[in-house]
């Protein structure tokens, strides 16, 4: 599982290094689109502002070049008037009279501002104005380009502020032939407020500019007699000596900032017009014939909006793109978390419910394992729970157990006091800890003996619901029991036994001295009869009850050592036991040809016990001392017999000079079926520590280290019956 | 055949049966002496007697066999005859093949008990008589000079004269014919056979 978290890991970190490169990528194509975008939007709204701009340079341009080509011909008819050449040939006030009114009528019927007529020397000889007070007639304006032009016999166009009216206009004038000669110069005035005015209609100023780069005629007013570039000296001077404009000596630069640009012949024009910055693409257009040049403009706002939208749009879209793609993504990915985590939860469960099954099948073959019967109840002493191995032990099925109430139905019907009164104790909570034995009934009828410990049995919230009890089958212990207490008995009785056979020998040998005296006097006796020797034969016969006595006496020891066991229990003193033992192992002592000092206290109380058993380990005792001396000198044979009264205990020390104990024997000293003797059986000392133990006593061994003499000591310590 | 006293002794500690046994052997008409320890035994100074011992296996202080030994060692001809008790079957075969004459089982049946002593004491008898004639053949051979013997046993092994005097190098035959006269004339013998078997005889 870990392994598998850490791999995904892995993989989680290298897609999200490559997603964020993606991310960064993707946005930077967004970013670039966009800017594409906006800058195409611009190019296309620029585009269509041109367009526009050339489509009204076209239409403003022909509309001017119209009007002008519409009062450049007046001139040259009134040249054709006869009456016109005639009063400039003759001085008629009469004809002059004449041709006033037909320039009245002629310019009021076309609209002009002024029609006149001038002589060689540039003076006003008729004009449409003669009854005016500002008339023409009798000023010379000999100075104006037109009148100068016309007498070089080209028709002389002027765009200027009137000498007499102060009132801006066209002048157009041709020079008037008589006989192929010029004569004079007829002109007209024609005022472009019409045009300026309807111009001025248009949401974006349209200004005409002369060949110094005047502005004279236009939309805003503001920008009229203004150079959109610096002036020339000469071009001033020559603008002052015409008058063209007035009075006006300063020609100041137009209050704009231009921006040319690269592509094409337009350029962005940035002002103030009206308290407000404004920005205009301008192009221009050259009218060479009249030597002007018509600059039309058009807002740059749209082709800026158009960018601005487009950027803003673009971005919005990029943006609700990107939006969409997170909320996609995010959704995405909900979704495979809730997949994922619906798969652990499904791997969760599949988990829990194996571990689930495999802790049943554990507990359950834990409790078919037990051998020990387990019972739990509640607090009625109703059964609430019993296991397969309590089952087995009583012989009932679990159905019929669980739910019960005492008198459970294996209890003893002939022993029902009994089992109340260990229920009421369980179920009281006065239940020994270390339990108790109770006998029940199987269903089959034999009895099982059992061990019930009993603990209390709480909840997970700490209640106390009821008692649970395990149940142990002590049956075959108990039988085990009664074979052990047989076979000990049995044991001992073999190792009585077999100290009897080492002894047989020599108790047969000391009964055949008395039985070979016998048999000897007999026979010396029957000689001494048929010899008629009475003396020698009474001897014999007194020998002969002599040594029948003594044979008796041996016998008698005998049968004493080996009668069977005494189960019952009597007083012994402790002295004429070790006595009789002493007597009973002469020969075997004097076989070994040791010397017994015994060293006996004076009055000592009696011990309760088994006189034969005493004896028995006394005598074992001694024997063991006396084969622990075999490798040693005749003299070094001595064995210490004594008895004390030590406190509220009587003790018996058997002490030798023999070759003592060794640590590894000391160890095995009381084991069954240890020992040290070739022929041995090992159950000598085994059985005698039992014997003692069954006395309340204890047998114990040490070396005699502290003594001149090695050896060993064995000390018995029985308590004193006062 | 000279008639040397017979002696009966008794070595046994058990009092009564020492005792019992002596009143026994009294009934039937033998001289009988008693002692209680093989010491008591070895100490009485009797061994180069003719006679017979019984001897009680299990004894305090130097047992039967021990008491045997020593008496082998002094070169004692007193015939043993053993008393043991119950169970000492391996040590009384022992104690026969060490020259004791037989053993009893105690208590044993008076009748073999006489019965084996009676034989044991003829066979003292037959061993007092071989050593009467050992002892009068051993005084005969003393009496031959060193290079007598020297001679007689060369002769004995059936060598020649001739032979004989070579190898004693110093001598000629006709001395070693003189010596082996005199040694025939001494002993009593007129051949060379008589001769090897009186010197195999006597373990001279």
């Amino acid at each position: 599982m870990n392994a598998f978290v850490s791999l995904n890991h892995n993989g989680i970190s290298t897609s999200k290094l490559f997603r964020k490169i993606l991310l960064v990528l993707l946005f930077s194509i967004a970013v670039c689109l966009v800017l594409w975008a906006g800058q195409w939007a611009a190019n296309r709204a620029f585009q269509t502002q041109a367009d526009a701009i050339h489509r009204a340079i076209d239409i403003n341009a022909l509309g001017l070049r119209a009007e002008i080509a519409k009062y450049s011909a007046l001139p040259y008819s009134a040249t054709l008037q006869p009456d016109v050449i005639n009063a400039l040939s003759q001085d008629d006030a009469m004809l002059r009279q004449r041709v006033n009114l037909y320039l009245e009528d002629v310019n009021q019927r076309v609209g002009s501002d002024a029609f006149y007529v001038m002589d060689l020397k540039g003076l006003t000889i008729a004009a449409s104005n003669w009854q005016s007070p500002k008339t023409f007639i009798g000023q010379n304006y000999a100075n104006r380009p037109y009148f100068i032009n016309a007498l070089k016999g080209e028709t002389g166009l002027f765009y200027g502020i009137g000498q007499t009216t102060a009132i801006p206009g066209l002048f157009v004038a041709t020079p008037a032939y008589q006989n192929g000669k010029i004569i004079g110069v007829v002109v007209i005035k024609v005022s472009l407020r019409d045009i300026e005015s309807a111009w001025s209609d248009f949401n974006a100023p349209i200004m005409v500019s002369d060949a110094n780069g005047i502005l004279f005629l236009g939309s805003v007013s503001a920008w009229k007699y203004q150079a959109n570039r610096a002036l020339e000296k000469d071009a001033l001077e020559w603008l002052l000596r015409h008058k063209q404009y007035g009075e006006r000596k300063v020609f100041s630069k137009v209050a704009w900032s231009v921006e040319y640009l690269k592509a094409n012949s337009g350029y962005l024009i940035q002002t103030q017009l009206d308290g407000k910055t404004q920005r205009y693409l301008a192009f221009d257009q050259e009218l060479p014939e009249l030597g002007w040049k018509l600059t039309v403009m058009g807002d740059y706002k749209p082709i800026l909006w158009a960018r601005v939208t487009t950027l803003i749009l673009g971005t919005l879209g990029t943006g609700l793109l990107i939006f969409i793609a997170l909320y996609w993504q995010l959704r995405e990915k909900r979704l495979i978390d809730q997949s994922n985590a619906r798969q652990e939860l499904e791997v969760r469960v599949k988990e829990r419910t194996h571990e689930l099954n495999e802790s049943l099948a554990f507990q359950k073959a834990m409790e078919n394992s037990l051998l020990v019967g387990m019972r739990a109840r509640d607090l009625e002493g109703r059964i609430i729970y019993v296991n397969t191995a309590f089952c087995e032990m009583t012989g009932f099925s679990s159905s019929t157990l669980i739910g019960c109430l005492p008198p459970y139905p294996y209890w003893d019907q002939n022993d029902l006091t009994r089992h109340w009164h260990e229920s009421k104790t369980v179920l009281s909570g006065n239940a020994a800890l270390e339990g108790f034995e109770s006998r029940i009934k199987h269903l089959d009828g034999h009895d099982v003996q059992t061990m019930v410990y009993t603990a209390p049995l709480i909840d997970a919230t700490g209640k106390h619901k009821g008692w649970m009890s395990s149940v142990v089958d002590i049956s075959e212990q108990k039988k085990s029991e009664t074979k052990q207490r047989l076979l000990d008995a049995q044991l001992q009785h073999s190792a009585r036994l077999a100290s009897m056979g080492e002894m047989a020998s020599t108790l047969a040998h000391e009964l055949n001295q008395p039985l070979m005296a016998l048999t000897s006097y007999a026979s010396a006796a029957r000689a001494f009869a048929e010899q008629d020797n009475q003396s020698l034969l009474i001897n014999s016969l007194q020998e002969i009850s002599v040594q029948s006595q003594r044979s008796a006496d041996i016998v008698r020891r005998i049968r004493g050592f080996v009668k069977p066991l005494t189960t019952g229990v009597e007083l012994c003193h402790i002295n004429a036991i070790v006595n009789n033992v002493l007597s009973l192992l002469q020969p075997e002592i004097k076989r070994n040809q040791a010397t017994v000092i015994s060293k006996l206290a004076e009055i000592l109380p009696a011990v309760s016990g088994d006189r034969v058993l005493l004896e028995q380990v006394i005598l074992n005792l001694i024997v063991n001392s006396l084969q622990a001396m075999q490798s040693k000198s005749n003299e070094d044979r001595l064995i210490t017999i004594e008895t004390l009264m030590i406190d509220q205990s009587i003790h018996v020390r058997v002490s030798d000079c023999g070759t003592g104990i060794s640590a590894d024997v000391a160890e095995n000293m009381f084991a069954p079926f240890f020992t040290t003797k070739t022929d041995g059986l090992g159950l000598g000392l085994n059985i005698c520590r039992t014997i003692i133990e069954s006395h309340h006593g204890e047998l114990s061994f040490e070396n005699r280290v502290n003594d001149i003499s090695k050896g060993a000591i064995f000390s018995i310590k029985l308590p004193a019956q006062i | 055949m000279s008639q040397t006293p017979l002696n009966l002794y008794v070595v046994d500690d058990d009092e009564a049966v020492r005792r019992s046994l002596g009143m026994l052997f009294l009934s039937r008409g033998y001289s009988v002496q008693i002692f209680e320890s093989g010491e008591a035994f070895l100490a009485a100074k009797q061994l180069d007697h003719q006679g017979c011992v019984v001897l009680d296996f299990r004894l305090d202080g130097m047992n039967g066999l021990e008491v045997l030994k020593e008496m082998r060692l002094r070169l004692s001809s007193l015939v043993v005859i053993f008393l043991s008790g119950h169970g000492d079957i391996p040590a009384a075969v022992n104690a026969v093949q060490n020259g004791a004459f037989g053993w009893l089982e105690k208590p044993c049946n008076h009748d073999l008990l006489l019965q084996k002593v009676q034989q044991a004491l003829e066979h003292a008898t037959q061993l007092a008589i071989l050593k009467t004639e050992k002892d009068q053949a051993l005084a005969r051979w003393l009496k031959l000079t060193p290079r007598e013997k020297e001679v007689a046993r060369l002769v004995a092994d059936g060598k020649t004269s001739k032979v004989i005097a070579r190898e004693l190098v110093s001598i000629e035959p006709r001395t070693v014919e003189t010596h082996r006269a005199n040694a025939f004339s001494k002993l009593g013998f007129s051949n060379s056979n008589e001769l090897d078997r009186f010197l195999r005889h006597n373990d001279l």
